[in-house]
């Protein structure tokens, strides 16, 4: 959609050619012609290609090497030495031959130039043969020059959307990372509070849980952790650690969990033994959290899409979870 | 006062460029002065048949004298006479010869100039590169105000018309880029000048509504008026559009009218109306969203005026210096020269309403400031009063010798107008707007 940066009440057409050729350009890399394309090809051709392998004015030689040239070449018969446009000293020439061939013998001279001049002949038509083979050779190359030319252009127009595009993508993984701060720390008071607050089963009466509804889970129940689960986790061991909350979440008969028990891979072990008695929904969300967060992804628990207010809210009807079913 | 308005043809179904201008010339002047139209019987511009009577007639209360033209046009040898002085070395004989061949060739026109030119206050010669225009102003030099409605061609740069730029009394220019052009070619800097143009008698009232209706067009669509032909840049338009119609966001449709020499493409959103009465033209550019223009030559064009009056924008074709001048200096239009601008200009005033709606304003403001009819009549009574006070400072250069006229020393005039100077004349409209703030 073309917007147009126009602040003054006037409108200035030549400032909207501008802007409009500056989109132009914005959009679509340098344009050049067709002409220009050719011109480019034939003048600078050491911007685009080695100057050490190639002429810049190999063309314009190569061109200039092709100017045809006439070689001068004559018939030559056995005639060719007694020829005249006159005809009576054509006669007299044939009547005095066999007295010039008393001095000398005229048939080996007449033998080599008539071969000579079919030589140069033969010569003719091979160099005229080798000069259309040298045609399409020059059209190739020529047209190869400016191809290559286009492609160098292209390449370099390409370099810059890439450029450009790798830029945005930059700018979209950075704001990606910004956002998921702000949901994972904008409502720290609010974590506060809930985790300071008394417990889930508290003297509090449990919401009305809808029809059909699974049995209300934790409010920390794992896959509803948003993208601040780490500190939420560290929270919650420093709490067991520290005897934590009366009542808290983790508190009702769970082992407390050492400092060595924070790797993932110490989880299972370090649950299991309460995992029998575990069928409590507290222990089965507890179990389902430290999961969780050791394997977000795998659950699904993508920051952005995970609501991040939940455990802030109190314990309220949840709807059904496909990720915790 | 009395006048002469000299033309090649006139009459009212004549429509051609300068010759509907020399109408509206001598019906609006005639309100102010006694005027008189001297012109030939022909009707083609191609021929110069004579089709018309000789002799005096009234057309919409304007006397009209129609002189006969002596030889219809040959176009073979006009075609070989331009060949020669455009494109060769010649004489100036060859380029009188050139004339000759051109037409119309009305020596009887001429010779009543000579006889009767005391009996006009001032002659106005209309189409510099005619026969009637050429040997009329130098028949009647002391009175020639010549209204040159010159465009870039080779024409230009024959070597047989600056001497009349600079012989005449006043020169009325179409445009600053035309008198940019001729004081280029001709140096008549001196001569009286002054850039007039050309109103328009575009209706208050126009009803977009019912040309929608009439024509079942329904949706924005941009309109080209005038006759549909290479020459005239439809060509380059269709292939543009076309390309304009692959884009998923442009809803803008296209309406042509006026003749057709030119096949056009068939697309639901190319729609060609053919030749329109006036009332259903003007509906029609006050229904459209704007007006394109893809002239590559023009020395001004009327139907953008008109948009213009209509308060519609107008896109140019940026090679016409006429027309991109005519867009920079009313601020009321855009222009392009490629594909990616067209598109990206249409764009622009599809898109964005408020840029449409001041280019409309402008453009609106740009004919009232300047090619309303009584600011052209005003032009050119100032002018004409200016002649009345100021004698004749410089005679007509005569004709050179029957042996110079001879000598083949003249360059092409392809040559010659090749390097006359190119671009939109901004500067002396930024000037002229700074008088005028």
């Amino acid at each position: 959609m073309p917007e147009f940066n126009i602040r003054s009440d006037s409108v200035n057409v030549e400032q909207i050619m501008e802007q409009i050729r500056a989109r132009i350009r914005e959009k679509r890399g340098v344009d050049y012609t067709e002409q220009q394309i050719r011109e480019l090809a034939a003048v600078k051709l050491e911007t685009f290609l080695d100057p050490r392998g190639v002429r810049s004015d190999l063309l314009e030689q190569f061109r200039r090497a092709q100017a045809p040239i006439e070689l001068p070449n004559y018939a030559f018969e056995d005639t060719t030495l007694y020829e005249t446009h006159r005809g009576p000293i054509r006669w007299i020439r044939k009547l005095l031959n066999p007295i010039l061939k008393l001095f000398l013998n005229p048939n080996p001279l007449i033998q080599a130039l008539h071969i000579q001049a079919r030589l140069n002949t033969l010569h003719a038509e091979q160099l005229s043969r080798q000069r259309a083979v040298d045609q399409l050779h020059y059209e190739v190359m020529h047209n190869l020059v400016v191809e290559l030319t286009r492609l160098g252009i292209e390449t370099k127009n390409l370099k810059m959307r890439v450029e450009s595009v790798a830029s945005r993508l930059e700018f979209n993984e950075r704001r990606a990372r910004a956002l998921e701060s702000v949901v994972a720390y904008k409502p720290a008071t609010e974590r506060e509070s809930v985790y300071d607050a008394p417990p889930a089963h508290s003297s509090a009466p449990p919401p009305p849980q809808p029809q059909g509804a699974p049995p209300p889970a934790h409010h920390q129940g794992g896959s509803e952790e948003g993208p601040g689960q780490r500190s939420r986790r560290r929270r919650r061991r420093r709490g067991r650690r520290g005897g934590g909350a009366p009542g808290g979440p983790v508190s009702q008969g769970q082992p407390q969990m050492r400092p060595e028990d924070r790797g993932p891979s110490t989880t299972p072990s370090t649950d299991a033994p309460s995992a029998n008695e575990s069928h409590s929904p507290a222990a089965e969300t507890v179990q389902r959290a430290v999961a969780t967060e050791s394997h977000p992804a795998e659950h699904g628990a993508e920051p952005t899409a995970s609501p991040a207010p939940a455990p802030t809210a109190p314990p309220a009807p949840t709807p059904p979870d496909p990720d915790h079913q | 006062m009395k006048l002469a308005v000299v033309v090649q043809r006139y009459g009212e179904a004549i429509n051609g460029g300068a010759e509907l201008h020399a109408r509206y010339i001598a019906e609006h002047l005639a309100r102010h002065a006694e005027v008189e139209v001297l012109t030939t019987c022909a009707t083609d511009y191609v021929t110069w048949r004579n089709e018309l009577a000789p002799g005096v007639e009234r057309v919409n209360g304007v006397p009209v004298r129609r002189f006969r033209v002596k030889r219809e046009r040959d176009p073979l040898a006009f075609g070989r006479r331009s060949s020669r002085v455009f494109t060769r070395t010649h004489s100036v004989a060859d380029e009188l010869k050139w004339l000759d061949a051109e037409g119309p060739a009305s020596p009887s026109l001429v010779k009543h100039l000579q006889r009767n030119a005391p009996l006009y206050d001032f002659c106005l010669f209309f189409s510099y590169r005619y026969y009637h225009a050429y040997h009329g102003a130098r028949a009647a030099a002391p009175r020639a105000i010549l209204v040159p409605t010159a465009e870039r061609d080779e024409a230009i740069g024959l070597s047989i018309f600056p001497p009349v730029f600079r012989g005449v009394r006043a020169v009325m220019y179409n445009s600053p880029e035309e008198r940019a052009m001729i004081h280029a070619a001709a140096a008549n800097e001196d001569v009286p000048g002054v850039v007039v143009g050309i109103g328009s008698n575009v209706p208050q009232n126009t009803q977009p509504g019912r040309f929608r209706q009439k024509f079942d067009i329904r949706g924005p669509f941009v309109v080209y008026v005038g006759r549909i032909d290479e020459n005239k840049g439809c060509k380059e338009l269709f292939q543009f559009f076309q390309g304009y119609l692959q884009d998923p966001w442009g809803r803008l449709s296209l309406v042509l009218i006026g003749n057709s020499l030119l096949e056009i493409p068939k697309h639901p959103r190319i729609r060609h109306l053919g030749f329109l009465d006036d009332a259903d033209k003007f509906d029609a550019m006050a229904a459209a969203d704007l007006l394109v223009m893809p002239s590559y030559f023009e020395s001004r064009s009327m139907v953008a005026l008109e948009a213009w009056a209509l308060g519609r924008p107008v896109l140019a074709n940026g090679k016409c210096d006429v027309l991109k001048g005519q867009c920079i200096r009313s601020n009321a239009g855009l222009y392009y020269e490629s594909y990616a601008e067209f598109s990206e200009t249409l764009h622009a005033i599809e898109q964005n309403r408020w840029l449409s709606a001041s280019l409309g304003r402008n453009g609106r403001q740009f004919f009232r400031d300047h090619y309303d009819w009584p600011v052209i009549e005003r032009k050119y009574l100032d002018m004409l009063a200016r002649l009345s006070r100021e004698a004749s400072s410089r005679p007509m250069e005569p004709l050179p010798g029957w042996f110079e006229r001879r000598r083949a020393d003249r360059p092409p005039a392809r040559e010659v107008a090749g390097r006359l100077p190119l671009g939109p004349a901004l500067a002396s409209g930024r000037e002229a707007e700074r008088k005028r703030a």
